[in-house]
Parts: structure tokens; C-alpha cells; sequence
């Protein structure tokens, strides 16, 4: 029954203070369209990066006038490992071709040379999990160990690049949704405080009624939520809204766009963090408030 | 039912209550006078905790005052009636759930709701005006809706602070015959008054109090 007063009283609280109340959830609306583009930001980026490790690998030139028999053997040693994802034999005249490829009009380099200077190699794929710059480093010196292995090249750069990309995404995102979290919360914390200064004359006489600390706090507990409930619902209006600009309207201008993935899904969260964040926001408002 | 037993009161440090000792019996309906200043609302705020006393011990029904905690203060104010001199009404709700207001902070149904404030608001002839919102009525009206407020809950005891004390002298006799008819349905009454006309010939028996003093008690 008094939880039923508590929404009663809320729901009447909304309605009276309807200016200050919506100018808060539109707040909160754009905090959470933030929070939320910034994801949609963040899990395209993350999606390219994703594809990354696939294009890593270690390349293991091999000694020259190496057999077969051997370079099977180092092959099969290399398969027993279960940090490769994948090998690839390269044999000097693979190499060549390669490279007379990938020179194409530049060929005249190549001119003059009596032998094949390249070495034969096995291109190696690492699993993602290992894509790091001190994971590839160790599984490079420990290849450079087996015997018909001259020399091991890594990537130590582009490893660390991927690496790096990788945690200051994580961190981004992290930095983002707390200070626009902050944000939100100190919304709530505000537009509580306000109202309950507001209606401070009639809580100091429900007091003198008897009521207690939680029959006071329930109403306000409910308001901030709501709050946060209706900025989730405008602040999920509000992606849609891009999201349409985005796939029917500024595609057409510019195609690349229509590359671009939007994780509907996310946005059943936005009213369900709204509520969270506005409650959280009234709990530290009533916590500092005498009652 | 109530007992105060050398209660003294001080604000900076002087003495608004002087080590006040009398008890009222369980039914009975007595009268705190005075002139202005003399200490009735604090004694009356001593009972439902608005001030605490700063020495002595007052027991309203099982409470002891003295040893009450914080978390348990809502709960003697719901066994506590009171009539507060600038009647302290919600001018948002109107007069059923200003009324109403009492009962919810006790977490009563709001079907038993329904029916307890009606039969409030009969006692205090006021049931043509449920709907309408405090600002609209005379002071006579928005004191008989803090009467009714105060005994919807069937409390123990009533404390009642100069209810006449924006009233004509008519509207002040309704009221106080009101407090008798309530009275009389066994209800323990205190009414602080610094009107002489209210208790004469009441028969009731009315406390002293001046600068802080019980100088004596006699019969209204």
C-alpha cells in the first residue's frame, strides 16, 4: 500500500514540476545519445581492429640448400605448437615471383641478378590471443631454435599498434561511459535535491505524522528513476533518428556509410541504465539531505 | 498515560522549561494555560519529540521518551495526535488526502482509508467539503480538517496548541465541544490555551504554567 502512495506521490511530483522534470530527461537523453554514439563509434573501430591479428604473422626464413625432408620436419614441430593458428611454406622460387609481383613496373630492379638471393620461409599466423608485441617476441626466439631456422622476423611494431589500438579503445570507452555516467547521476542528484527543497515544508509535516525516512525517500527513489526511464526512451528516439539519418539519407552521399554496423541491441539498455543512474543519483541526493 | 517527571528545557542556556512534574490519566482531558512565553508549545513538542528535554523524563503510554533511538520516534508521533497552531496542512492535497496523509504513514489500506476518513470528517462536520483544497477554507474549517487528521488514527493521546487561536469566539466553543465529544469516546486530551474562556466551567482540570514554571493546577 505504500509502495502504491510512493508512485502515487512520484507520479503527482512529475506532473506538478513537469518544466524542471522534462528539462532533466532531455538531459539525461542526451547524455545517454552520447554514451550510446560513442559505442556505435567505438564497436565499428573495434570491428576493423577485430580483423587485425588475421593479418599478422611471423615470417621464418630457412637456412639455404635446406631438403624437404626437413623443411617437413620443422613443419610438423611448428603444428605441435599451440600458440600458430596456421603455416604457410614459401620456397625461394615462391619468393621471387612474389616479389617480381609486387615490383610489377619496378622489375629492372631485379635485372642483373644471377641467383635467387631470397631465402625459402614459412609464413606463420599467430593465434589472436598471442597477437601481442611480448607474446610474439618469445614465440619468435623460441622458433629461432629449431634447427633449419636461420633467422625469425616478427613485427614488433605493428603487433604493438594492435595492441595498443586495442586497450586504448577499452580505456576510451571505459573514461567515456563513467564521466557521461557522472553526468547523468549528478542530473539526478540535482533535479532530486531541487524537489525535495521544493516540497520541504510537506516533508517537515509528513515527519511530524510520523512517517519514516524510507516513506520519505520511496517517492523521490522513484522520480529520479523515472527520470532516467523516459531520458533511456528519448535517448533511444534520438539513435534511431541518427541511425535512419545515417542508413537512408547521408549513405546515399557518401557510400562508405553504408559500411557502418549499428548494434540495435544496445539501445534496450539505454532506458534500463537510465533508471540505474537516475535511482543512483536520488540515493546520494536523500543521503545528504537531514531528514 | 502521560508523565513528566522533572523535565527542564534550556535554550542557550536558559530555561524555557523549569523542572516540569505532573501526570494526566488515561481518558482524561486537562487544559495547559499560560500568557504568552510561558513554555506551553515546548512542553507539548517535548511529547512528540519536535524538542528533546534536556533533563527529566517523560513517559507518554509505553514510550519512554528518555530512552527512545531515533528509528522509533515515527512510530510514537503515529500513536500521537496533535493539533498544530498554524495547523501545518498540505496546500497540494485536498482535505480527504491531507487526512488521509496520517493513515498512509501507518500503511493502512487505502480501502480502510476510504472509510476511516469519511467517519473522521463526519465527526468534524466537514464531509460536504472532502474534495476541496485547504486555501479555500475559513480557519475554523481548516481547523476542525487538522482535528480530524489528528484523531483519524485513533491515537493515544491528542496535544492540541492554541486551536482556537485564530478563530472567532463562537467557532472556539464548536471546537472545544468537539474535543468533548471526542473526549468522551475515551481519548486522552491536552489543550494548551492562553484563553481563560475556553476551560471556564469545563470542569476540567487545567494546568499553570508561567516562565517556565508548573505554578499550580486548578478547576476550569
Amino acid at each position: 500500500m505504500t509502495l502504491a502512495y510512493s508512485f502515487k506521490s512520484a507520479f503527482q511530483s512529475l506532473c506538478r514540476e513537469k518544466w524542471i522534470n522534462i528539462l532533466s530527461m532531455f538531459t539525461v537523453a542526451s547524455s545517454l545519445l552520447i554514451i550510446t554514439l560513442t559505442a556505435f563509434f567505438l564497436y565499428n573501430v573495434e570491428l576493423v581492429a577485430s580483423h587485425l591479428p588475421d593479418r599478422f604473422s611471423l615470417v621464418a626464413y630457412l637456412n639455404d640448400n635446406i631438403s624437404q625432408e626437413e623443411v617437413q620436419g620443422i613443419v610438423d614441430t611448428l603444428k605441435k605448437r599451440d600458440d600458430i593458428a596456421g603455416l604457410k611454406y614459401i620456397s625461394k622460387d615462391d619468393a621471387i615471383k612474389e616479389l617480381k609481383q609486387t615490383l610489377k613496373d619496378a622489375r629492372y630492379i631485379l635485372e642483373g641478378l644471377n641467383e635467387n638471393p631470397l631465402s625459402s620461409s614459412i609464413e606463420i599466423r599467430l593465434k589472436r590471443d598471442f597477437v601481442t608485441s611480448a607474446s610474439a617476441k618469445r614465440i619468435s626466439e623460441e622458433i629461432k631454435k629449431v634447427s633449419g631456422i636461420d633467422d625469425v622476423y616478427y613485427g614488433e611494431k605493428v603487433a604493438e599498434a594492435i595492441h595498443l589500438l586495442k586497450k586504448s579503445l577499452q580505456n576510451m570507452s571505459i573514461i567515456i561511459f563513467i564521466t557521461i555516467s557522472t553526468g547523468v547521476v549528478f542530473v539526478a542528484y540535482s533535479t532530486v535535491k531541487i524537489l525535495f527543497y521544493r516540497r520541504k515544508e510537506e516533508i517537515e509535516i509528513i515527519k511530524l505524522l510520523g512517517a519514516t525516512k524510507g516513506f520519505i525517500r520511496m517517492p523521490f527513489l522513484i522520480e529520479g528513476g523515472t527520470i532516467g526511464f523516459f531520458g533511456g526512451i528519448l535517448g533511444i528516439i534520438g539513435a534511431l533518428l541518427f541511425y535512419f539519418a545515417i542508413t537512408y539519407r547521408l549513405s546515399i552521399v557518401i557510400p562508405l556509410l553504408k559500411t557502418l554496423v549499428f548494434p540495435l541491441e544496445i539501445l534496450i539498455l539505454l532506458p534500463v541504465t537510465g533508471i540505474s543512474l537516475g535511482i543512483v543519483g536520488s540515493v546520494i541526493a536523500l543521503g545528504r539531505l537531514k531528514l | 498515560m502521560i508523565a513528566f517527571q522533572n523535565v527542564s528545557k534550556y535554550y542557550e542556556h536558559q530555561g524555557v522549561l523549569k523542572n516540569i512534574t505532573f501526570s494526566i490519566q488515561k481518558g482524561e482531558m486537562a487544559f495547559l494555560t499560560g500568557p504568552s512565553g510561558a513554555g506551553k508549545s515546548t512542553l507539548l513538542k517535548l511529547m512528540y519529540l519536535a524538542e528533546w528535554p534536556d533533563e527529566g523524563d517523560i513517559v507518554i503510554g509505553d514510550f519512554h521518551l528518555q530512552s527512545l533511538k531515533p528509528p522509533q520516534i515515527p512510530h510514537l508521533r503515529r500513536n500521537i495526535g496533535v493539533v498544530f497552531q498554524d495547523f501545518k496542512l498540505i496546500n497540494n492535497l485536498t482535505v480527504f488526502d491531507n487526512i488521509a496523509m496520517a493513515l498512509r504513514i501507518k500503511g493502512v489500506s487505502e480501502k480502510e482509508i476510504k472509510n476511516l476518513v469519511s467517519e473522521a470528517l463526519k465527526k468534524v462536520h466537514l464531509r460536504h467539503l472532502s474534495d476541496s483544497y485547504p486555501r479555500s477554507l475559513s480557519g475554523g474549517e481548516q481547523q476542525r480538517v487538522v482535528i480530524a487528521r489528528a484523531i483519524v488514527t485513533g491515537p493515544l493521546v491528542l496535544l492540541a496548541d492554541e486551536p482556537t487561536g485564530n478563530l472567532d469566539p463562537n467557532t472556539s466553543i464548536d471546537i472545544i465541544k468537539l474535543f468533548e465529544e471526542i473526549n468522551l469516546q475515551g481519548t486522552t486530551i491536552l489543550i494548551a490555551t492562553h484563553n481563560r474562556e475556553l476551560f471556564r466551567n469545563t470542569r476540567r482540570r487545567v494546568l499553570k504554567l508561567d516562565g517556565g514554571n508548573l505554578i499550580g493546577e486548578e478547576i476550569g
